[in-house]
């Protein structure tokens, strides 16, 4: 990789709360009732997100107390967390997408002269929306077919399905955003990252509008 | 096809694609030749979720969590400046303590993705307000995460020791040597780095000064207590010695040093979350891409045609250690040991090696493989915790990848630096 | 045509063994290819279990305990003391077996599978770090066990604390002290080094570890009658090899473990030792018969007979 990026922030400015997303202001790139329903679905993303991370923190924790002072482990300390990752990443793909925080190598991309950034940028949107759709339909199939084998998880004993339902769901909302993101590019004059983020790489540049 | 692949991937990659896209188009390029057409993409997303699933990598979003935790809070400060009471006059100190604080949280976390996110997270700010570039920062956090792999406990290992046969146990000490010499070249550079670089020093701490260093420190010293002892206690598991840290990060955070109220725990989870998708997406797309690779058995193909069955035990040795560096470049690593061991099994054999330093080799390439682009885990990792771009995430690797592959050709031609320990212990 | 068949073990294992002779055999009488997939090369074994139903592979090799979640009567496998000790009485009952031969192959088929064979992997063997003679020894004792809820069941009655573990954490929790025991048929001891970090064998005859071959129903019912031949007799011959193969595995993984760690205590409990063991089997079929399906009580029923029949022929 020879071409340089963007200079690094300055040091002192680095700190984990500046990468903080404040949900509430959030405004969607979607005209009216949309609109609303859009700031709810992101917001309901971001809480799915949080309690995630901590239900499987506590979770863990559980299962090591439960070791030691109980003498018994929980069975299904185990699956429970399987269920917890899969929709912490799919509720987080969507909302990382929405805040245009997927990771990407944006050297070239960021050498190129604008027009030609307005056309990739609407090109890598337009594809990712398709491979996203593309995959959603799929996880469709595959959770309807696991529906009907009836799989249980072991120790749980409740069908597998329960644990994946979110896998269509989170592959379409993120499909949409990309979808809406090169709509964006297409009528807006800027390059826009995702619906609500100016393209650039540094958080410094980037405006939740 | 193969060629095909590899190549369409790296183009997504180069244009600014999300990262995940090039690992699902070459996954669905995959699927639709292998199976010619749509039919089969439910295995596909059987296997992205087979990717996230296992329960080992739940330690990473784990540790995320509580390094964000520590950094937002007083205890990843109140620690770093205890070590640097102690190294902050020495040139290259602080970068020396970073490579050390790797090798040892991933020598207990078995994780290099944790050790990136733990150690990285909260040592990388101080690093850069001490004067060292930030290119040099990331490579250093990420190619020293690496060293993990080859002390134990190693999951690479385990596999390679089940797989091929090998003692475990003399697999986890024959890692030792190369891992300490790795850690001793790494710091050795970082001296030379400082030097070159003029990165200042600290004046000189006073036994008092330490003292109290020390002394601000007693709370957040519970941390490395929980994971060492937690882990080498056979009290946790490494995944739970991470949630254990969570809870103890948050204890300290809301409760001693009360510098976190709810809505910030809000926030860590969330972002927390945030990145854990992030990276999780990406090690999903992967799997998918690696079961394409397996299925198709491109990997038989390739090595059926280079004649390794003529070869000496240099030529095996090195043969093994290029075929394991490329597919850890592109594929999970403990795919890439489950399909290629078995293929290099009988020429072992045939020449004579010890299995356990072929072990010891692979291994190490398999780390070196996991901080190498354009797919390694450790820099999608990196990329998503630090968020900073891509090029710059790689543009200090050279120097460290150089210095791996350094130690990797030593090991080819002297072997005791993995063996010589084993003989010790198991009186060979 | 390249057929795919994947197992749930290293190749060179039993269930490797068994698919390099299948797939020799049907080399050998027909112009098919089969590919081997060995242990996570495509996936964990629920993977494979739904790539054969979804037609990717031809073949898949998966033991009852795992198929259980799919099926649950083929848990029956995991009852303790149900299979016999004597290695002749159990080869006779794999081949007569009128639950493997009759019942099963319908509830296989409901899932899209076509049951080929069910056989044995070996006496099941618990390794530990403190010797066990009786149930109390195993009192307090952080016990391996699969995700199974006849395994738990089972351990629980054993007097044990049954910890589930992903098998990659196994050999670290053992040699850290996290858990103090787990069990496994001996080869399988063997070639994962789980005696490295144990210190005691301990041979309580209570299980045989079983496993089942199937290809996918779709598949195989369209095939030709001489296709359909062809695996059948590969089927045939693979299981005549691997009994073979097993005469003597047994010991000979445990000479192997014994000279790899002298100090390894191996133990086979004396009848009376098995006594209070044996006297918890009763629980844990109670427990196949709530959780192990419709057909649980049936299939159950006919294990009996079956193997009656097997100690008396
Ligand atoms: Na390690
Ligand atoms: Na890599």
């Amino acid at each position: 990789m020879t071409l340089h990026d963007k200079p690094a922030a300055i040091p002192e400015m680095i700190s984990a709360t500046d990468d903080d997303i404040d949900d509430s202001r959030y405004v969607s790139g979607l005209p009216g009732p949309l609109g609303v329903i859009d700031v709810v679905i992101a917001r309901i993303e971001a809480v799915l997100l949080a309690l995630g991370v901590l239900l499987m923190a506590l979770n863990t924790m559980a299962n090591v107390v439960g070791r030691y002072l109980l003498g018994e482990s929980i069975f299904f300390s185990e699956e429970l967390n399987q269920a917890l990752i899969i929709l912490i990443t799919f509720a987080g793909i969507s909302y990382a997408a929405r805040h245009g925080r997927h990771i990407r190598m944006s050297a070239f991309f960021d050498a190129a002269p604008f027009p030609l950034r307005k056309t990739m940028m609407v090109a890598i949107a337009a594809i990712t929306a398709a491979m996203m759709f593309l995959l959603s339909w799929y996880s469709f199939d595959y959770l309807m077919a696991q529906m009907g084998r009836g799989r249980l998880l072991p120790a749980l004993q409740i069908p597998q399905w329960w644990i994946i339902v979110w896998v269509p769901l989170g592959f379409l909302l993120t499909g949409l955003q990309y979808a809406l993101t090169a709509i964006k590019n297409l009528i807006d004059r800027d390059v826009w990252l995702s619906t609500s983020v100016i393209e650039g790489y540094d958080d410094s540049t980037e405006e939740e509008v | 096809m193969a060629y095909a692949i590899f190549g369409s991937m790296i183009v997504l990659l180069l244009i600014g694609f999300p990262m995940m896209i090039p690992l699902l188009m070459g996954a669905l390029i995959g699927f639709i030749a292998l199976f010619g057409g749509f039919g089969q993409l439910d295995t596909m997303v059987q296997q992205i979720l087979a990717g996230i699933r296992p329960a080992s990598l739940i330690a990473v979003p784990m540790f995320i969590f509580a390094a964000d935790i520590m950094t937002r809070g007083q205890s990843a400060n109140r620690l770093i400046d205890l070590v640097m009471a102690f190294v902050g006059h020495i040139r290259g100190g602080l970068a020396i303590s970073t490579a050390t604080a790797c090798t040892l949280f991933g020598a207990v976390s078995g994780s290099t993705q944790a050790t990136v996110v733990a150690v990285g997270g909260p040592l990388r700010p101080r690093m850069l307000k001490a004067g060292y570039n930030d290119s040099f920062v990331l490579a250093l956090i990420i190619n020293a995460s690496d060293i993990a792999f080859l002390i134990p406990p190693s999951i690479g290992m385990i596999i390679y020791g089940v797989v091929s046969g090998t003692s475990i146990s003399e697999l986890f000490i024959a890692g030792i040597g190369p891992g300490l010499l790795i850690l001793v070249l790494f710091s050795i550079y970082s001296y030379i780095y400082a030097l070159r670089n003029n990165v200042p020093t600290e004046p000189k701490a006073s036994w008092a000064e330490r003292v109290a260093a020390l002394r601000r420190a007693l709370w957040p010293l519970g941390f490395p207590l929980i994971i060492v002892g937690g882990i080498y206690g056979g009290i946790f598991s490494p995944t739970e010695a991470a949630a254990a840290c969570v809870l103890y990060a948050l204890f300290l955070e809301m409760v001693v040093f009360r510098e976190m109220n709810l809505r910030q725990l809000y926030q860590t989870a969330k972002s927390t979350g945030l990145i854990t998708a992030v990276v999780f997406i990406l090690v999903g797309a992967g799997a998918a891409f690696s079961y394409v690779i397996s299925f198709a058995q491109i990997p038989q193909a390739i090595l059926g045609g280079i004649g390794i069955d003529s070869m000496g035990p240099y030529g095996v040795l090195f043969t093994i250690s290029i075929a394991f560096f490329i597919g850890c470049m592109f594929v999970d690593p403990i795919v890439v040991i489950l399909i290629l061991v078995p293929i290099f099994a009988p020429v072992v054999n045939s020449v004579g090696l010890d299995p356990v330093l072929v072990g010891t080799i692979i291994t190490l390439q398999v780390a070196i493989g996991s901080a190498t682009p354009p797919f390694g885990c450790d820099i999608f990792t990196a990329i998503a915790i630090f968020k900073r771009p891509y090029a710059e995430v790689v543009r200090g690797t050279p120097p460290f990848i150089i210095m791996l592959l350094g130690v990797s050709v030593a090991l080819i031609f002297f072997p005791q630096i993995a063996l010589f320990l084993r003989d010790l212990a198991f009186a060979k | 045509d390249t057929w795919r068949y994947a197992f749930e073990e290293a190749m060179e294992e039993v269930q490797g063994k068994y698919a390099q002779k299948f797939k020799e055999e049907v080399e050998a009488n027909s112009d098919h290819e089969v590919q081997l997939f060995p242990f996570g090369t495509l996936g964990e074994s629920a993977d494979i279990m739904e790539q054969a139903q979804s037609g990717i592979l031809q073949f898949v090799d998966q033991s009852p305990g795992f198929t259980g979640a799919l099926i649950p009567e083929a848990q029956v496998f995991f009852v303790p003391y149900l299979l016999p000790a004597d290695q002749d009485q159990l080869v006779s009952f794999f081949r007569n077996s009128k639950a493997i031969h009759e019942l099963f192959p319908p509830l296989y088929a409901e899932q899209g599978l076509e049951l080929l064979t069910m056989f044995p992997e070996g006496e099941v063997m618990m390794t530990t770090t403190e010797a066990v003679a009786s149930p109390e020894d195993l009192n307090e004792v952080k016990f391996r066990v699969m995700t199974n809820p006849l395994l738990v069941e089972s351990y629980k009655a054993f007097g044990a604390t049954p910890t589930p573990l992903p098998w990659g954490e196994v050999y670290g929790a053992l040699q850290t002290g996290i858990i103090q025991g787990q069990e496994n048929p001996a080869f399988f001891i063997e070639s994962t080094k789980m005696y490295e970090v144990t210190d005691h064998l301990t041979r309580a005859g209570h299980n045989n570890f079983t496993t089942a071959v199937m290809a996918n129903k779709e598949f195989f019912d369209g095939l030709s009658d001489e296709d359909k031949t062809v695996i059948q007799n590969a089927t045939a011959a693979a299981f005549d090899y691997i009994i073979e193969y097993q005469t003597g595995l047994t010991e000979e993984s445990v000479e192997k473990i014994q000279a790899a760690k002298p100090e390894m205590t191996v133990t086979t409990l004396t009848e009376e030792q098995r006594a209070p063991f044996k006297a918890t089997a009763e629980a844990v079929e109670a427990k196949f018969l709530e959780i192990g399906g419709s057909q649980a009580q049936a299939i159950l029923d006919q294990m009996k007979a079956d193997l009656a029949a097997a100690a008396g022929g």
